[in-house]
């Protein structure tokens, strides 16, 4: 497994911009609900009240454990492949659950929705395990 | 491709694409493209449309009409407008001689997703004297659909109206009881939205029912049988300066003060119409926009 060269700096720059990004999208999920919920007549769904906690949980803080205990697996190769699948399972989530808001306050409802979980969840799986082969190898490379 | 997909944002650029492309989708599927599944080979053929024709012209030409009754051998029909809980109602006293005389129509007489019309539109095609929205079973890919005595869903977990060929309603869960068992009992018409207000004289909702996760007070449609071939159906205002709208405990309240035994609420909001003799009698809006809102099915009194 090659090596990225990416010094501290530069680590420390991604995880506080993917952190602050993630912290801006939790931001704006609560701003799509309040605006959605002016125009539906009082009527909410948890699905779309609570999304927000996909890109804050799932991704600011998720990054931010792995900026305090992990930050070195973005020297991997694999790290992009990881970065780019597990942000991918986040959003897929993320606009399910905007989905499935939308429906549940329209009354209707889609044999889709349940993609969205299935195809986010796979992703976010998949993204564990690259990262947790990532983790192994570092402490291996440490010891 | 690998290196492609490596390079940063081209995965991003990528997949939000492909995202789009899906989310778009999903929402053009629920609530634009229409499905047909299934026609309505019960009421469309010229054959059936001739005869019902020609039995509402000799059965017209004998009624008594006013703006807000109608009466000829087979159909009495009495609407009153009432002033209630802030809110403008409208009930309909409706009496037929045969369960034949009340049915059930679907937009373009045909089952399917996304296939609508005006409550109106499908009166007047039919000659309806009467007629209310139904269940808006095609906004839903769950709910008990039998119209007019054809199945086209069996599929559900809530809670069913069902009107047999005697003209009584019942209500069943569809957890519970199969379309299949339904049919073979002869079922004539099966609604799915409710819930049900009011079974065996009782009210079976409380202040805090609701329709799924909507608000309290709301344009309401609903129906309920007083007595054999006797029919009460109210449709309310709601959503508007003039009318707040009827909490599911006042509709039922109002069914059981009227003497029914069973009530049963069907799609309201901006479904909700009630349509008489050519004219709309409520208000129809969904609150932001005034006029009527195109359904899939409708529940009508008529030949």
């Amino acid at each position: 497994m090659s090596i990225l060269d990416i010094n501290i700096k530069n680590q420390s720059k991604h995880f506080r911009k993917t952190i602050l990004t993630y912290l801006i999208l939790s931001i704006l999920a609560i701003v799509v609900n309040k605006v959605y919920a002016l125009f539906g007549h009082g009527v909410s769904s948890p699905a779309m009240t609570w999304m927000f906690l996909y890109p804050l949980i799932g991704g600011a803080l998720f990054y931010f454990l792995i900026y305090g205990f992990a930050n070195k697996i973005i020297k991997f190769t694999l790290y992009r492949l990881f970065f780019n699948i597990f942000n991918s399972g986040i959003a897929t989530l993320t606009f399910g659950s905007f989905l499935k808001g939308v429906m549940d306050i329209a009354g209707s409802g889609s044999i889709y929705l349940v993609f969205y979980y299935v195809v986010g969840g796979l992703f976010i799986a998949a993204g564990l395990i690259l990262m947790f082969i990532m983790v192994i190898n570092q402490k291996r490379a440490d010891a | 491709m690998k290196n492609f997909l490596a390079k940063p944002y081209r995965w991003a650029g990528v997949f939000s694409i492909l995202l789009a492309a899906a989310v778009t989708f999903t929402m053009m599927d629920t609530f634009v493209l229409e499905k047909s599944m299934a026609k309505d080979s019960t009421s469309s053929s010229p054959a059936i449309q001739t005869t019902t024709q020609v039995k509402q012209s000799v059965a017209k030409s004998d009624a008594a009409i006013t703006d807000n009754s109608y009466q000829d051998e087979n159909i009495k029909i009495t609407i009153e407008t009432v002033r209630k809980y802030d809110t403008t109602m409208y009930v309909a006293d409706i009496q037929v001689s045969d369960v034949s005389y009340l049915k059930t129509a679907l937009a373009d007489n045909t089952y399917g997703r996304n296939i609508k019309a005006e409550t109106s539109t499908m009166a007047e095609e039919k000659n309806a004297i009467f007629a209310i929205n139904g269940d808006y079973y095609g906004f839903r890919d769950t709910g008990y659909v039998l119209r007019n005595g054809k199945a086209y869903r069996s599929t559900g977990k809530g809670e069913a109206l069902v009107i047999d060929k005697e003209g009584n309603l019942s209500m069943v869960s569809e957890s519970d009881v199969s379309m299949q068992s339904l049919s073979a009992k002869g079922a004539w018409q099966v609604l799915s939205f409710g819930p049900g207000l009011v079974e065996n004289g009782k009210i079976t909702v409380d202040s805090t029912s609701e329709v799924g996760q909507s608000k309290n007070s709301n344009p309401r449609t609903a129906i309920a049988q007083v007595s054999k071939l006797h029919y009460i159906v109210i449709v309310s205002d709601g959503r508007t300066n003039e009318s707040a709208g009827l909490s599911l405990l006042q509709l039922a309240e109002e069914f059981k003060e009227r003497g029914c035994t069973t009530a049963y609420n069907l799609d309201g909001g901006g479904s909700s119409t009630m349509y008489f003799n050519g004219k709309i009698i409520n208000n129809p809006t969904d609150g932001r926009k005034n006029g009527e809102r195109q359904v899939s099915d409708i529940v009508y009194f008529g030949y």
